[in-house]
Formats: structure tokens, sequence, C-alpha cells
């Protein structure tokens, strides 16, 4: 990939990804109410909130979290950069942790108890879905014999094949990512949890805006993730972002909140079956396949 | 019953290709009861300005004015309980199935009445009726 | 070691749309300690009975609470009537019966729907709100309102119900029946729901009696108390069994509600078809002289009326012991070792109405 793509390739996920990540909100809050028996809100909807927060008064409780913040969107901007120029993928899962911790270090800068607690929480996920996602650069390398994911996109063959294990331990730990039930611990979609608004207590209008916005980045970073999976085919890749996308709204809809030891007890046991399990079998049918 | 964990998938997947149970509020509106306690309306042309449900009204929304002739009511500090209905001496006043219009300022929502008390003769029984609007006297009488 | 730490816990809280106030002492995620403190909405409705005419009082005791409200209208009219002797006739005693039973399974689901929405189950919370919208049509097709239904009166009720909407009534009761069971058996089995409910916040029988607990909280830890047994109305006449669970946890008291509104059905199956004809009221005259307690059964627990006159128009002295009040201890004893994700699903099991406890 020349500096032209690249610069191209980078523009368009800045403008494209917040555009299609909002559209996919829409959807998922219209399916979610329909799932609910609900009408739901317009499509649109996800927008008209963003554009209302950003105008919304600006009030500090402590102003060193604003700037953490913007850590965050920066950091998940330049993480999803590197992957849609085909960078190096073990860039772009340290530049995403690096803007998670961004996020949990602008919650903790406030001194709300609430907003300790979702941060902590949010530590907690972090440990509970890195691991996989470290795991998956692992089985890319494995499987393809190179971290660009410019070389990995660019195989003929279906990765999903090799790697399924690795997929669906993504999609696990895509529902924390997303922070959908049962793994919305340290804030959530909904208003009513425990402490309050969790990791994004302490923060007010404008920032609300930016840490969705930076949301909205790292969901399509997340998706182009699991694309990779379906490359050489992009109609099946499409049809398998829908499905998974479907099945996290549907376990939204049909779970409770589960506790922080049970979350990240289970995706270290998912990460350790599927995707260590993966890898291993990978490694071994790669040892014996080839001289 | 079977005990399998995941019961609420069923609900959910059955809800999404049903009809949602919502309706676009103000578009639509479900439909009222006849019982339904909306909103206090006044016949004006049959009241007497006899007080009563100005005395009796447990939040004192309803103010009637005598001399001025008019009958008033604070909508936002009536709680449709229809006593001043039970207690209206001419069935003048009624409950209608229908609430009352969202406002965005507080107002008194005013009628004015045209009952003239009948000069010379009636002048006893608007003097009568007004001590007996008091709660002591008129409690014994129900 | 931990570092002890205060969480702030209402009285505004997005959970908890009640006004009280819980200091939680924790350490990690585990509380330690609850420190509840009161009175943010005393209201004064005690000392506004010797205020007001005595028959007027009952539109303040319907507000006493927003959900339980047609049995507090209920219970202020039977002391009432009690000091002064009225035997109200039969067709009121029935209905009132009916509009209770009505009321504690409407309130049970509004529960039901809190619950779910306390544990992060929303899609459960709209499941139950969405089916008791078919019994708040029937409430107001009835009564004229929606929660408020305003249809207490000393001497009887205010409102006749006529016999072809009585007759109408079972089949719409069949179908809400028909329709709660798919989400009833979800809080019964679904694995999320019984993670968060199930060995949480659990309250020995010894606990639960020693401490005062009263309705579904006392009847989950075990305890066949049901002041429905004191057959005021028409449950004379009518087969009431008290619910029972014997684990005293959080699924235990859901467990309790749950099979209440399965017994309110069949309390109604009794109650609709046996209303018979004849007045609804009767003329009260006079005022109360004496005093008496009233006990009933609200869905939150017992509700204890007391009211003293002295044939004046304005009581002496009004009473209510609400079944909030009494749960809060049990519920202070629950929230100990608890985890911090629990205490708003702990709060939720004694159904709080703190508005009802302050009054």
């Amino acid at each position: 990939m020349n500096l032209t793509h690249a610069i191209l390739a980078a523009l368009l996920y800045i403008v494209a990804a917040p555009v299609l990540a909002g559209l996919l909100a829409g959807v998922d809050r219209i399916i979610s109410a329909r799932m609910q028996a609900r009408i739901g809100p317009p499509l649109l909807q996800p927008f008209y909130d963003l554009f209302k927060l950003f105008q919304k008064e600006r009030i500090a409780v402590n102003k060193t979290g604003h700037f953490f913040l913007l850590g965050y969107l920066l950091f998940t901007i330049i993480a999803g950069v590197e992957f849609f120029i085909g960078g190096d993928l073990l860039i772009v899962i340290f530049a995403l942790a690096l803007g998670s911790v961004f996020f949990v270090l602008g919650a903790f800068a406030a001194g709300s108890p609430y907003s300790h607690i979702g941060a902590e929480r949010e530590l907690i996920q972090l440990m509970a879905s890195e691991p996989m996602l470290i795991l998956s650069a692992m089985g890319f390398y494995v499987a393809t014999g190179s971290f660009q994911v410019h070389d990995i996109w660019s195989r003929p063959d279906l990765l999903i094949v090799i790697l399924p294990g690795m997929f669906a331990g993504l999609v696990y730990v895509l529902t924390i990512k997303l922070r959908k039930s049962p793994f919305d611990l340290a804030t959530s979609h909904h208003a009513h949890q425990e402490i309050v608004k969790g990791i994004t207590t302490e923060f007010s209008g404008p920032y609300l805006a930016v840490i969705e916005l930076a949301h909205w980045y790292e969901t399509i970073l997340l998706l182009g993730f699991l694309y990779l999976f379906f490359a050489p085919w992009p109609w099946l890749a499409v049809l398998a972002l829908a499905a998974v996308y479907f099945l996290e709204i549907l376990a939204d809809n049909t779970n409770a909140r589960l506790y922080w030891q049970w979350v990240l007890r289970s995706s270290w046991i998912f990460t350790a079956v599927a995707g260590a399990g993966n890898l291993v079998v990978l490694y071994y049918l790669s040892r014996g396949g080839t001289p | 019953m079977t005990k399998h964990p995941l019961k609420m998938t069923k609900v959910a997947l059955e809800n999404l290709f049903q009809k949602p149970a919502t309706v676009p509020y103000p578009a639509v509106r479900k439909p009222v009861y006849a019982a339904t306690r909306g909103r206090i309306a006044i016949e004006e042309a049959k009241c007497i300005l006899c007080l009563i449900c100005d005395k009796k009204c447990p939040t004192g929304a309803i103010k009637v004015d005598r001399p001025g002739k008019t009958w008033a009511i604070d909508r936002l500090l009536c709680i449709q309980c229809g006593y001043c209905v039970e207690v209206c001496p001419k069935k003048c006043l009624g409950m209608e199935n229908l609430y009352s219009p969202p406002v965005s300022a507080k107002a008194m929502d005013v009628v004015n009445v045209p009952f003239t008390p009948p000069p010379p003769k009636p002048k006893p029984p608007p003097a009568s009726a007004t001590p007996a609007a008091t709660p002591a006297p008129e409690a014994g009488k129900e | 070691m931990a570092n002890r730490t205060v969480i702030p816990f209402g009285p505004q809280h997005p959970v908890l749309p009640e006004p009280i106030h819980l200091d939680l002492v924790i350490e990690d995620e585990h509380v330690v300690e609850a420190i509840p403190s009161f009175g943010f909405i005393h209201r004064g409705l005690e000392k506004l009975a010797e205020k007001r005419d005595f028959t007027e009082f009952t539109f303040v005791a319907e507000r006493i609470c927003g959900i339980c409200s047609y049995i507090h209208g209920m219970g202020y009219c039977q002391a009432i009537e009690s000091v002064m002797g009225l035997e109200i006739p039969e067709r009121a005693k029935w209905l009132r019966t009916m509009w209770a039973e009505l009321s504690r399974m409407h309130s049970h689901m509004m529960w039901l729907g809190l619950l779910g929405d306390a544990f992060g189950f929303e899609n459960l919370f709209m499941a139950f709100w969405r089916v008791r919208e078919g019994l708040l049509d029937i409430i107001e097709e009835t009564s004229g309102g929606r929660v408020i239904f305003g249809a207490a009166k000393v001497g009887g009720i205010r409102r006749d119900v006529p016999d072809d909407l009585l007759a109408r009534i079972p089949a719409q009761l069949a179908k809400i029946e028909a329709e709660m069971r798919p989400i009833t058996d979800v809080f019964r089995d679904d694995f999320s729901v019984r993670q968060r409910l199930c060995g949480v916040g659990v309250l020995s029988q010894k606990d639960a009696y020693d401490l005062g607990a009263v309705g579904p909280v006392l009847r989950g830890s075990g305890v066949a108390v049901d002041t429905r047994l004191e057959g005021y109305a028409a449950y004379d006449r009518v087969q009431v069994e008290p619910i029972v669970e014997s684990d005293g946890d959080c699924w235990a008291r859901a467990m309790v509600r749950i099979r209440e509104v399965y017994q309110s059905f069949e309390i109604l199956k009794q109650v609709l078809p046996n209303v018979p004809a004849g007045p609804v009221d009767m003329k009260v005259t006079g005022a109360p002289n004496g005093e008496f307690f009233a006990r009933l059964e609200q869905p939150r627990g017992e509700v204890i009326y007391y009211v003293k006159g002295s044939g004046k128009k304005q009581l002496d002295r009004f009473r209510v012991r609400t079944p909030t009040f009494a749960n809060i201890p049990p519920l202070l004893k629950m929230l100990q070792g608890c985890q911090l994700a629990d205490v708003p699903v702990i709060v939720l099991t004694i159904d709080p109405c703190i508005s009802c406890a302050e009054r």
C-alpha cells in the first residue's frame, strides 16, 4: 500500500467510521426496541443525541479528566487508522488498549466513588478482553506469517476456516467492548445502574459526546477485526458481521448484568478454550502440514 | 415445564416479529373509558355560584367568585377525585374522560357564570346558602 | 487489606426511584455496613387528619402511596367504619376485595419489572410493564383511575361497577395470565437472573421474624403470615393460602410475589362471579367516636391503621404503619456482606415505598 492510498484510507476511516457506527447504533436501538415490543427512536437518533451533547454546557469536576478523554479519542483513532491503512496488528491492539487506559485515568481524575468504581470495573473489563485480542493477533500470525493487516486481508484463503475459535473468542469479547448485557459493568447504555453511569458519571455535555465518538470509532475498528476472517469474500463478511451484531443485540436483550468476577472468569475460560485451543491446534497443523 | 436458561430469547424474538405494543403518542392515542377520570367540566348555565365545590375541594383547586360571577379551576392543582361532582347541588359539574391538554404555564381556567340571583324575593336563599356551605352544617346534611 | 470507602446511595439515584439515603460502607465491592437516613419527603399526613373532615381525608389516605393507593384508602375507611360500627353493604365488600386484588397484582407486576431493571435486564422490565398495562386498563375501566383508584369511601365505595363489565373481566384476566406465563418463567429459570438472585441477600427465618419483617419479605423467609386471613372485606369467603418460600434470598422473595400474582388470579375467579346485587354505599351520619386498629395486607406487607376520634368531624389521632417502615431493619440486615452490584436488587426486594413509610 503506497502513501497516497494510506492517507486516503486514513481519511476515509476518520470520516466514515462515525457515520457508519452512528447508523449502526440507530439500527441497534430500533432492533432493541422491537425486541422489547416498543416502537423505538428514529434511525438518526444517535446523531441527534451526539449533536445535542456537543451543544451542552461544559462543566468540569477536574479538567485533567478532559485531557485524558482527548487521549482516549486520539488513541482510538490512531488504532483505527493504523488498522485501516493495513499497518501492524500489534500496534493497533496496544494503541486501543492505551486509549482505554486514558479513559480509565480520566475517570480516576474525579473524586466521585461512582466514577472510581466504574474505572476499576473498566480495568477489569480490559483484563477480560485484552488476552483474547492479543491471542487473535498471534493466531493471525501463525496462520498467515505476518502481523501486517495488509498481508492478512490480501490473502486468498478464508481465515475463518482455520481460525474459528479465534473468531468465537473475539465475538465473546466484542460483547464486553460494546458494553452490552451481561457485560455492561463499567457503564451501560441504559440508565439504571448501581454505580449511576459508572466510568462516565463525572463527565458532562461535550465530553460525553467525545466518549460516544471514541466508542463509535472503536466499534468500527472491532468490526474491521472480525472482517479479516472473511476478507476474500466481502459479501459473506458483511453477512457474518450483521449476524454477529444481531447476536450482540439479542444477548443484550436476554441477559441480566452479571458480576465482574463472573465476567472475568468466563472470558478467560472462553479465551483459553476457544482462543488458545485454536492456536495450539493451528500450530500443530502447520507443523505437520509444512516441512 | 422444561427448565432451560434461554426463555427470554424466545420472548425477544417473538416481539421482534410482532407489532410493537407502544403507540406513537401524541399522533395515536390510547382509547379512554367511559369511567376515566379526566378533567372537571362545568355547565355554567346551571351553576348557582353556591361555593360548595370551592369549600369542599380537597386541594383548593376550585375558586368561585360570587361578585365577579366566575367559576375557576387550577387544572394542575386538581387531583381528579370528583368530590366536587358528588357534592354539587345542581349537578352542573361533571367528570370528562379526556385529560386536560399539557400547558407550559400555570393558569386558572376561568368560566363566566351567567347566573343572576333573582333580585328581591330570592335574596334570602343565597344568603342562607352561604352559611350552608360552611363545613359544619353542610356535612351534617349529607 | 482493602480500603473502606463510603458510597452514597440515594436519595436521588437512577436505580432507586425512592428518596432513601444509604451510606454504604464498602471494602472493594463488598458492603460492610449500610447506614440509612430518612425524612426527605415527610408530608405530615397524619397531622393533616386532625385538620380535615374525616370523610374528606379518604382522598388524602389514598394518596399516601401511588402504587398501593387503593388499599390505603380501603384501610382508612375500614378503620373509620369499625369505629362508627358501620356494616357496609355486601356488594361494596366484594368489589373492595376485587380492587384490592387488582391493586396487588399491578403492584407486584410493576415490582417484578423494576427488579429486572435493577439487575440490568431492560427487556424483562419492559415485558412486565407491557403485560401490566392490561391490568391498568381493567382498573381504569372499573374505577376511573389507573393507579389512584379513587374508589374508596367511608360507608362503601364511590362508584358501582356495572354487571356487564364485571362479566367481561374474567376473559381479560385470562388473556393477561397467558401473557404472563412466559415472562415469569424467565424469572424462574433464566441463567443470568438466577445468578443475580439466588443466594443473594439471605434473611433467615429467625431474623425475619425477630426484625419484624412483613409481607413477601417475611413469607420469602418461610413464615406463613398473611393478614388477608383475618377475613376483612370479603376475604372471609374466599380461599386464601399464604404463599411461602423457604430460601429467604432475593429469588425466594421474587417467587413469593410471582406466585401471589397467580394466586390473585385465582381469588378473582372466586370473587367476580359472586359479587351480589345491591347497594354499594350507605348513608354515614355522625362522627367517629372511639379508636380502632385496622390491619390489612398490602402488596408490600401488612399495613396498620390506627384512628381515634372523639365525636368531632376531625379525627383526634391518625397513624399508619406502612409495610416498608417495618421492612427497613430486615433490609439493613440483608445488605451486610453483599456486593455493591447487589445493593439495588436487595433494596428492591423489600419493595420499598419510602414515601409511604414517611407519610
